[in-house]
């Protein structure tokens, strides 16, 4: 029996070549689609829950008040872990991470590569796997280092790294104790090396006050241990070492990743909230795909129709029909997943560069099979259940006799299925719109400084002890016109700080946030900001101006200031006065309506470890940076010369943004697509069929236009239906996402109609070919074969 | 074989009420040849498609070789149909995707029986109504004549104990339909029950008796025999 099926379903998909083709390419694009996002979300649902003791491990958070809001953030004292392993036995272990940027050389070899800072602690918690040395020794000493695999080979080539020696920063030399594994995709470490806190303490950097939240704390609590428990003891850790106020709670580190958005201190949802939309966009393209197979497969059913009807005659139950059909659908779903699994894998890399993400298909994994082969069945399954049930309802009686009559309703399925398919493409074309509406707007707006040939570079080696000599020659060589030092790039804040007072100010501005940067001299000339008032910091012409301060816009008004210059802004011990004040600038997010109020500070303040420079705008650019770092080179000629420029890393700040349009512009171009096949072939049947009743209308005298109109119409009052469901449902999930940005454009009446317009004019493209071909068909011909 | 009484068959549309059988009552004894005549719409083709056991008539008994079958819901119809009857159709009704050979084959298949033994008897049959050469052959590549051949072929594989053929020469020219009857008239003598709708008379008379309708109820019978 089962012979018989595949026979006959092997040729109905060759003898209707057409259909079958628009059929498994539908399919295919609609599997493909969907296999590469369960491959993305099957990577973040695996993300840090793939470490031996994962069940056990907990990130510590603070949590604390701030301008009236809770807020919860896992950056903690470095005096925490130490703390938590020696007072709580319920703690089977703890350790500190850092992440740090060091020049790593052997010989002529050298790597800037990022690296961590850990306790020895981390390599046995953590389980990553070792490809030799010994998990529990591999930190213990000052001068140790674990490489991984990859580091070690672009360090060392093919021999053995164990036990050789690694120079860090060109002033001490480390012996490699361990080489990991290469991090698998799934983790939210990122490091390249990892060295002995020890060594951090070394360096000085080390430092046991439980106001610097600077590093992040990991736990592993014995087996049994009661994580609610914990948290109630570990609440008040901080408070009862120190004068500061923050609660402190551990986390489960399996669900960092997914649920870390913060919500009134507390932990919830976040990027889950994305995977969850690209489940569904995923089960809906699929969907749409098998829509098409249901459409097609009704439409021709006077096809099968007689077959049916023998079947039955020589003794066939429905149940063995809607067997036979969904064993065709599923056979077509299978040939289908072979275009579609060559498809993912040609097009994996280039979707793992978009998602940002080392994405791949272990093909000796049974599971993938396993997986795969229930995909299958649920697609055909899918895409078959409505046409089996359909076609093997037909009565023998009707069918044989010829009195069979399709349907003709106002409302039919696949009318129903037409219009969910392009809602749903609709969504997505509005969606699209508003994403890109959205990022052009932020990207136009004004950031506040020039970041036109403004470069910024990390001051590594000898950088620091010559920098004046650097900033002389770079403003002698005419490649540079001005240079200012500070704490971090313009483009990103690393710091912020709080419990400041000053006159006038109340205790609840103790809590007042401050973004802080440094400058040692011509700020404003180089970023390029607009000073208000006051001057800029110079600590070479006014040494005092070591504890100097100049205030943004915004931190002038929320510290309610009436006469800011001259002001002594107080923290502990440390005295500052404010110098001047200058207009509000983007730091951080373009999609913030507002800035945070922030502090640029003086050297005192800080290690001043960033140096932009403006290029100057008269040479061209690839002089200027040919002499800067050939003057780089001189002062520290064992580091390479690394600079970024401010506006390439001011456009990473819309990346994520840019990422969600391009997936939507992707999913929505393939949907329209997938849509556009079923049209396509539907309306090939609908031409098929009234081919008669165009042939009388032609005699009768209708022209060619008015035929093609009349074929058109019907899909074209569907596509605007499906305009009608599908505007309100993406204004409100476009509205709901636009709240994620404070500065956000409006949904306006032209994206609708723009949306609207745009499937019009594709849906009437697809249907128009066969209706103008069927207009244009001789009306002799046809009415003859009738 | 066939004892009906006060069979009672009704369509109805929105509008319209047709009574397609009238307290229709006749039997059919094992062995008979019976022809159905009557004019369009007279309900002859309600009549085969009960007797079919592919629709339930709305009021009266249908007795088949003793059982009562009006009632039967559509496994039970359908087990006893494949194992009893034989359908030969006006337009052959052939599945234009299978081969001839296939095509005879279909009923063995819904009956469960096995690969060696199906060979045996589609081959033997298709021997019978000499379309042996043209097995291999889909049904579009064969004439008028030759796809009844093969229906009446598909018709019978299973051995019927009756076969039901429904104007079984309307699509054929003279001398293939002779053809056709003679191959009816053979099975008959076999010993297979068979009824057959007709608008000829000519192929009327290869029968034993002619029952005449109109309006959904017998007018006449004719006893040629």
């Amino acid at each position: 029996m089962l012979k018989n099926y595949f026979k006959i379903a092997f040729r109905n998909l060759w003898k209707r070549k057409g259909y079958s083709a628009i059929n498994i390419l539908g399919l295919s694009i609609g599997m493909a689609s969907a296999m590469l996002i369960l491959l993305w979300i099957q990577n973040e649902l695996n993300y840090d829950r793939g470490y031996e003791k994962s069940d056990r491990l907990y990130t510590m958070y603070n949590r604390d008040k701030f301008n009236g809001e809770m807020w919860a953030w896992n950056s903690t004292p470095k005096i925490m872990a130490p703390t938590i392993k020696h007072d709580y036995p319920e703690v089977e272990d703890a350790a500190r991470f850092n992440n740090s940027t060091f020049l790593v050389s052997v010989g002529e070899k050298k790597l800037n590569v990022r690296g961590a800072f850990t306790d020895s602690s981390f390599l046995t918690m953590f389980s990553f796997p070792l490809i030799s040395g010994n998990a529990t020794r591999a930190l213990t000493g000052k001068y140790s280092i674990v490489l991984t695999q990859k580091t070690a080979k672009k360090l060392f080539g093919n021999e053995d790294a164990m036990g050789k020696t690694v120079l860090i920063d060109s002033n001490a030399n480390f012996t490699v104790t361990a080489v990991l594994k290469d991090l698998p995709n799934n983790t939210s470490f990122d490091f390249e090396y990892l060295l002995p806190w020890a060594y951090m303490e070394k360096l000085g950097w080390n430092d046991k006050y439980w106001g610097n939240n600077s590093v992040k704390t990991y736990v592993l609590l014995k087996p049994g241990a009661s994580q609610i428990a914990f948290d109630k003891k570990v609440k008040n850790i901080t408070t009862s070492h120190s004068d500061e106020s923050e609660q402190v709670f551990s986390y489960p580190l399996s669900r960092q990743h997914l649920y870390s958005k913060n919500e009134n201190g507390r932990l919830v949802d976040g990027q889950i909230e994305t995977v969850r939309l690209f489940a569904i966009i995923a089960a809906f393209i699929l969907l749409i795909a098998c829509i098409n197979f249901m459409n097609l497969s009704t439409a021709r059913s006077e096809k099968r129709a007689k077959e049916v009807g023998i079947r039955k005659v020589s003794g066939a139950l429905r149940s063995s029909l809607i067997a036979q059909f969904m064993g065709e659908s599923v056979l077509l779903a299978a040939i289908a997943f072979i275009f579609a699994l060559i498809a993912v894998q040609l097009s994996l890399p280039a979707f793992g560069q978009l998602v940002g993400k080392d994405l791949f298909i272990e093909y000796g994994n049974l599971l993938y099979w396993t997986f795969a082969i229930g995909f299958i069945i649920f697609t055909g399954v899918l895409a078959g259940s409505y046409p089996a049930f359909y076609l093997s309802g037909f009565s023998p009686v009707k069918v044989l006799k010829g009195t069979f009559k399709k349907m003709n309703a106002i409302v039919t399925p696949r009318k129903v299925l037409v219009i969910l398919q392009f809602t749903f493409a609709i969504i997505l074309i509005i969606s699209t719109i508003i994403i890109e509406h959205q990022i052009k707007y932020a990207q136009n707006r004004d950031a506040g400084y020039t970041r036109n040939n403004l470069i910024f570079t990390i001051s590594q080696g000898d950088v620091d002890k010559n920098y004046l000599l650097i900033k002389n020659d770079l403003l002698r060589s005419g490649a540079v016109t001005s240079i200012s030092k500070s704490a971090n790039p313009i483009t990103q804040r690393w710091s912020d700080g709080w419990g400041y007072s000053w006159e006038g100010s109340t205790e609840s501005d103790k809590k007042l946030d401050f973004t802080r940067l440094g400058s040692d001299a011509d700020f404003i000339k180089t970023i390029g900001v607009k000073l208000k008032e006051g001057r800029d910091i110079d600590v070479y012409n006014f040494p005092t101006d070591s504890t100097a301060i100049m205030l943004n816009e915004t931190a002038v008004k929320q510290m309610h200031l009436k006469n800011p210059i001259g002001q002594i802004i107080r923290n502990g011990d440390h005295n500052a006065h404010v110098v001047g004040v200058i207009e509000d600038f983007i730091l951080e997010s373009p999609f913030e309506k507002t800035v945070n109020p922030m502090m640029i500070m003086g050297p005192a303040s800080d290690v001043f470890g960033v140096i932009h420079m403006k290029l100057n705008p008269a040479n061209a650019t690839a002089v200027n940076i040919a002499k800067t770092e050939k003057i780089f080179k001189q002062y520290n000629p064992q580091y390479p010369f690394e600079y970024v420029f401010a506006d390439e890393s001011y456009a990473k700040k819309f990346k994520e943004q840019q990422r969600t349009g391009t997936l939507a512009t992707l999913f929505a171009g393939l949907t329209v697509f997938i849509s556009c096949l079923g049209l396509f072939g539907l309306a090939t049947y609908m031409a098929e069929n009234r081919i008669k009743e165009i042939g009388v209308r032609k005699v009768l005298g209708a022209s060619v236009l008015s035929i093609t109109s009349l074929l058109s119409k019907d899909f074209l009052i569907l596509v605007i239906i499906s305009l009608v469901i599908a505007s309100p449902v993406a204004w409100w999930a476009m509205d709901k996402w636009l709240q994620n940005y404070s500065y956000h454009v409006a949904v306006e009446w032209w994206v609708f109609a723009g949306a609207g317009i745009v499937s019009i004019v594709i849906a009437l493209a697809t249907v128009s070919y066969q209706a103008v071909k069927a207009a244009l068909a001789n009306p002799v011909k046809s009415l003859r074969t009738e | 074989m066939i004892n009906i009484t006060g069979l009672e068959k009704i369509y109805r549309t929105e509008e319209v009420e047709t009574v397609a059988l009238n307290k229709l009552s006749f039997e059919v004894k094992d062995g008979e040849f019976v022809a159905v005549m009557g004019p369009s719409g007279c309900g002859k083709s309600t009549l085969l498609n009960i007797l079919g056991l592919l629709d339930d008539p709305d009021e009266g008994s249908f007795l088949f070789n003793g059982i009562e079958v009006a009632k039967f819901n559509e496994r039970k119809r359908a087990e006893l149909r494949k194992r009893n009857i034989g359908f030969v159709f006006q337009s052959f009704n052939l599945i234009d995707e299978l081969t001839v050979f296939e095509n005879v084959e279909l009923p063995l298949i819904y009956l469960g029986i096995k690969s060696d033994e199906r060979n045996k008897r589609v081959e033997e049959v298709l021997d019978k109504v000499q379309i042996m050469h043209r097995r291999n052959h889909y049904p579009q590549q064969l004439s008028g004549g030759q796809q009844q051949r093969v229906a009446v072929a598909r018709a019978v594989v299973n051995k019927p104990k009756l076969i039901l053929a429904d104007e079984p020469t309307g699509n054929l020219d003279s001398s293939n339909g002779n053809e056709v009857m003679e191959m009816l008239t053979d099975l008959n003598e076999q010993g297979t029950t068979i009824i057959m709708v007709t608008h000829s008379e000519h192929d009327a008379r290869y029968s034993h008796r002619i029952i005449r309708m109109l309006d959904g109820q017998t007018v006449t019978e004719n006893i040629l025999v």
